[in-house]
């Protein structure tokens, strides 16, 4: 069943997809590293408000994945930042996340040798997204 | 070994030669300014390597030039005249790149599953390097200062 795109549900549903990816559990081995993903408003794509999505990863599982305000995923050891609709194409599988971070149209923070460590890691992560059901906002 | 810090009174390890660097541009500087910072192992070549290495994404139509000017490196956008190396692939690639380990006599390693890959790809063309043959030890040495294994 789809889940409402950024919400607590969609934050629970991610992190079992998380956690039951045996590839994920390899690549992300070591990871010890909090991560944020803002998600920036887009009123006129319905998604009126900022939200942050802090994501407690630690040795290859997801401890935690929470949504809050967008300045909670911006304490994070690492903050990916993008507009609403350029998550929506990470999350539908229009946009390779690690093009997208090259192209600047994912914004990245944090230490860059770390996240290039685990590469494999973040696209296994991406891949879960795409896994949920989602219920988007500008498509109702 | 005290590492080399990074601050305002002194230069620059990467620099910019446009005033708005592209996002590969950055991320590739900030990459490399991270790692010699950070690591040691790496300012020796860093600090000797004199060289001009193009580096084009082609899945993004991307591409940037380092030069390296021993102890210095100038980031630009795009791909500029007289370059030693250039390096054309996806962006899969360059990452992979960049997880390529060092082994022993400072040479990148081809034998484990990244290596294999990337050695892979060279083969059947999906990684091109222009200038490799009369180049290698500078292509050992910007694999060494661009790897974070």
């Amino acid at each position: 069943m789809a889940v409402k795109a950024f919400s607590s549900e969609w934050a629970s549903a991610f992190k079992d997809e998380v956690n039951k990816s045996s590839n994920y559990k390899s690549a992300a081995k070591g990871w010890k590293w909090t991560v944020g993903l803002v998600v920036e408003a887009e009123p006129d794509k319905h998604f009126p408000e900022s939200k942050g999505i802090v994501m407690d990863l630690f040795d290859g599982e997801a401890r935690d994945v929470t949504v809050g305000p967008a300045g909670d995923a911006q304490k994070c050891d690492f903050v990916i930042t993008a507009p609403y609709s350029r998550w929506k194409e990470v999350a539908t599988k229009q946009l390779d996340a690690t093009k997208g971070m090259l192209q600047g149209k994912l914004k990245l923070k944090g230490d860059l040798p770390t996240i290039v460590r685990y590469t494999k890691a973040s696209q296994e992560m991406t891949e879960c997204t795409t896994r949920v059901p989602v219920e988007w906002p500008d498509e109702k | 070994m005290a590492r080399r810090k990074v601050t305002s009174d002194q230069h620059r390890l990467v620099e910019y030669a446009d005033s708005e660097p592209s996002a590969f541009a950055s991320m590739l500087g900030g990459l490399i300014e991270a790692n010699v910072s950070s690591r040691p192992e790496k300012e020796h070549d860093f600090d000797s390597l004199v060289a001009s290495v193009g580096m084009w994404v082609t899945d993004i139509d991307e591409g940037v030039t380092l030069d390296f000017m021993g102890g210095r490196l100038v980031v630009h956008n795009g791909l500029m005249a007289g370059r030693t190396i250039t390096i054309r692939t996806d962006a899969d690639t360059v990452m992979s790149l960049s997880n390529l380990k060092i082994g022993p006599l400072g040479l990148p390693v081809y034998y484990d599953a990244i290596g294999r890959g990337v050695a892979a790809k060279l083969l059947r063309g999906r990684l091109k390097i222009e200038g490799l043959l009369p180049n290698i030890l500078t292509l050992n040495a910007v694999t060494r200062i661009f790897s974070v294994q």
